[in-house]
């Protein structure tokens, strides 16, 4: 109950945290989205890259958040850009790595079908390989989202502001509720986007591939 | 219409897939490809469209070389049609169909009226237009494909295996269709089977390729009846014309050589004659000791025996008229006409009406024996 109150007193602040929190992972997400999207779609094309590309982004996925921000820091300072930055590079692997398994999935049959009518490869690749794939790269785009709206709490540690503010200063007060703050509407958003997402996911989806399986 | 002149495919530069295949395809016919998986049936097909580039050699499409066109024009004057069909699952039957129209930049009720009369053509209720492939069922998906190849209307159509992945009976269906289709459209179509009984049926041509090359390229009746090796032989069959009585002629079955004697002989000297030759039956004919001429009828020496016959020239004495057949009938028809004529024999005539040989029972059941045994044979074999 406590809790509750103290949350309503702060709630203009909270907000406000959330919607910075938002707009950091909002910003690396899309960009992680223009440049990983079609990193996918090159990278499925020329299979003796794709692995170099893959284990390069698996190997960033494993630094610790905490390490990459701290090395950000001598090389882009503090603030919004480095921790968008950051949030940006984890971003990448999970729709670089569905975009890439969504388009090198697409049934064999149907692309040479394509090509043996005559589709030029653009056509191919707008008219029936990202089609087929988008709901896997939707679904990259939701993992990544998740993540990063975790991983932005970190980010606060560079002073990008949002929700992590609360949990650090909670953490350095040692105040539960403090922290309770922070984290409670950071687990609260991951679920909304993740279901929201999902949404988008099936929406996308298209009808002609809904009632398989 | 298409021309193959020493086509060569290698793969690492050693592996030879495809070895200097020559084949003239004719306008409006049929060609089967055929042989065991993997001696480069696909191959050969995919070289034609350019889906596989050819290492060497030359293929002219429409007196033109292949590589005169681009890629995609070629392929958009080709249709093509695979086992697994390869419809686009995101779109409606409908936009399947119109698809390569749409690249072409018809307008939309031209795209559409052609779609619905594409449906039509391949047996399928306009109702379709708006499904999804999933919806169907696999001989369905395989008229939509073969609607798909046929959109703007091409020459040529590639079929790689159309109908393997059906069941007997719909591949029957389809197959039957095909025939339809291609007496009212008069395509150009390559088709590619591992099955004999489906190259036979469909085939104006079909080449045995084995290796890499083409090993015979030949009518079904010829693969049938005049395989150039052994291989082509076991690979077609023996029991294959036991199998597709309409593959037999009445020429294939009848009794080449007939006694024949001459219609002015008086009955006493045709039959000392028949006795002397030792037959009871003989056919009388204009001209004694030619057998190709217009048969007039039967005799049987019974007819000759007492003094009036005696006396009288065979020509007034032929009663049993003769049941007559064109050398080219099949058997089925030649059984049936044995059954509804009740004759036990009849007459096989060429175009101009003369006689060439006799079908009789014993000569038909002669030739089913025959095949009987080999049938036998090689059963024994496995
Ligand atoms: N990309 C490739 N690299 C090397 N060899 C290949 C390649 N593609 C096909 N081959 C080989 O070429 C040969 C002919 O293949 P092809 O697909 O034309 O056979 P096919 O007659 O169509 O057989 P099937 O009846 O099984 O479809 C095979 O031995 C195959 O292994
Ligand atoms: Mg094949």
């Amino acid at each position: 109950m406590e809790l509750i109150r103290f949350m309503v007193a702060h709630a203009e602040d909270i907000f406000g945290a959330l919607i910075q929190h938002m707009k950091i992972t909002g910003i690396a997400v899309a960009f992680a989205i223009l440049i990983g999207v079609p990193i996918g779609i090159w990278i499925s094309k020329k299979q003796n890259i794709a692995g170099f590309v893959l284990g390069v982004a698996n190997i960033m996925q494993t630094i610790p958040s905490l390490a990459l921000f701290g090395l950000i820091i001598p090389i882009m300072g503090i603030g919004f850009k480095p921790s968008v930055f950051v949030l940006l590079l984890y971003a990448l692997m999970p729709i670089i790595k569905n975009t890439y398994i969504g388009i090198t999935t697409v049934d064999a049959a149907v692309i040479e079908a394509g090509r043996g009518m005559g589709m030029t490869r653009m056509q191919i690749l707008k008219m029936i390989e990202v089609p087929l794939s988008l709901p896997m790269i939707m679904g990259g785009i939701r993992i990544s989202t998740v993540i990063n709206i975790g991983t932005a709490t970190i980010a606060a540690l560079i002073g990008a502001g949002g929700l992590g503010d609360f949990i650090f200063r909670g953490i350095s007060m040692a105040d539960n509720m403090m922290i309770l703050t922070g984290a409670i509407p950071t687990a609260l958003l991951a679920l909304v986007m993740d279901a929201l997402l999902n949404f988008v996911e099936v929406k996308l989806t298209p009808k002609g591939l809904k009632g398989e399986e | 219409m298409i021309e193959l002149k020493n086509v060569v495919k290698t793969y690492d530069q050693k592996t030879i897939v495809v070895d200097r295949l020559n084949l003239k395809i004719e306008k409006g016919q049929i060609i089967v490809l055929i042989g065991e998986s993997g001696c480069g049936k696909t191959t050969s097909m995919k070289m034609i469209n350019r889906l596989i580039p050819m290492s060497d050699g030359e293929i002219l499409f429409d007196g033109k070389s292949i590589m005169d066109y681009s890629p995609v024009e070629l392929r958009r004057k080709i249709g093509y049609v695979i086992q697994k069909v390869g419809l686009l699952p995101h779109i409606t039957i409908g936009e399947n169909i119109e698809l390569v129209p749409k690249l072409l930049n018809w307008d939309k009720k031209k795209r559409r009226l052609r779609a619905l009369e594409l449906l039509e053509l391949v047996d399928l209720d306009k109702s379709y237009y708006h499904r999804y492939a999933h919806e169907l069922s696999g001989g369905q998906q395989q008229r939509i494909g073969v609607a798909r190849a046929l959109a703007t209307n091409p020459d040529v159509i590639l079929m790689d295996e159309p109908f393997s992945a059906l069941d007997p009976m719909t591949r029957e269906q389809l197959q039957r269709e095909l025939l339809k289709l291609q007496d009212e459209l008069g395509k150009t179509i390559v088709f590619v089977t591992h099955d004999m009984d489906e190259a036979l049926k469909i085939g104006d041509k079909i080449a045995v390729m084995k290796d890499g090359k083409i090993l015979q390229f030949d009518t079904p009746e010829r693969i049938l009846k005049h395989p150039v090796n052994d291989y082509v032989e076991n690979f077609v069959g023996k029991d294959r014309l036991w199998k597709l009585p309409e593959m037999m002629y009445a020429k294939d079955i009848m009794n080449r050589k007939v006694e024949v004697i001459g219609a002015r002989r008086r009955g006493l000297q045709a039959f000392e004659i028949m006795k002397s030759r030792g037959i009871r039956r003989a056919i009388v004919v204009e001209k004694e000791g030619k057998q190709q001429q217009v048969p007039l009828g039967w005799i049987h020496i019974n007819q000759l025996r007492g003094q009036k016959a005696e006396e009288k020239i065979l020509r007034d004495l032929v009663k049993v008229e003769i049941q007559a057949v064109h050398e080219t009938e099949n058997l089925p028809n030649v059984l049936a006409l044995m059954k509804e004529t009740e004759a036990n024999r009849l007459v096989v005539v060429d175009d101009e009406e003369k006689m060439v040989g006799v079908v009789t029972q014993s000569s038909v059941l002669d030739v089913l024996a025959d095949l009987v045994s080999e049938y036998e044979e090689e059963g024994d074999e496995d």
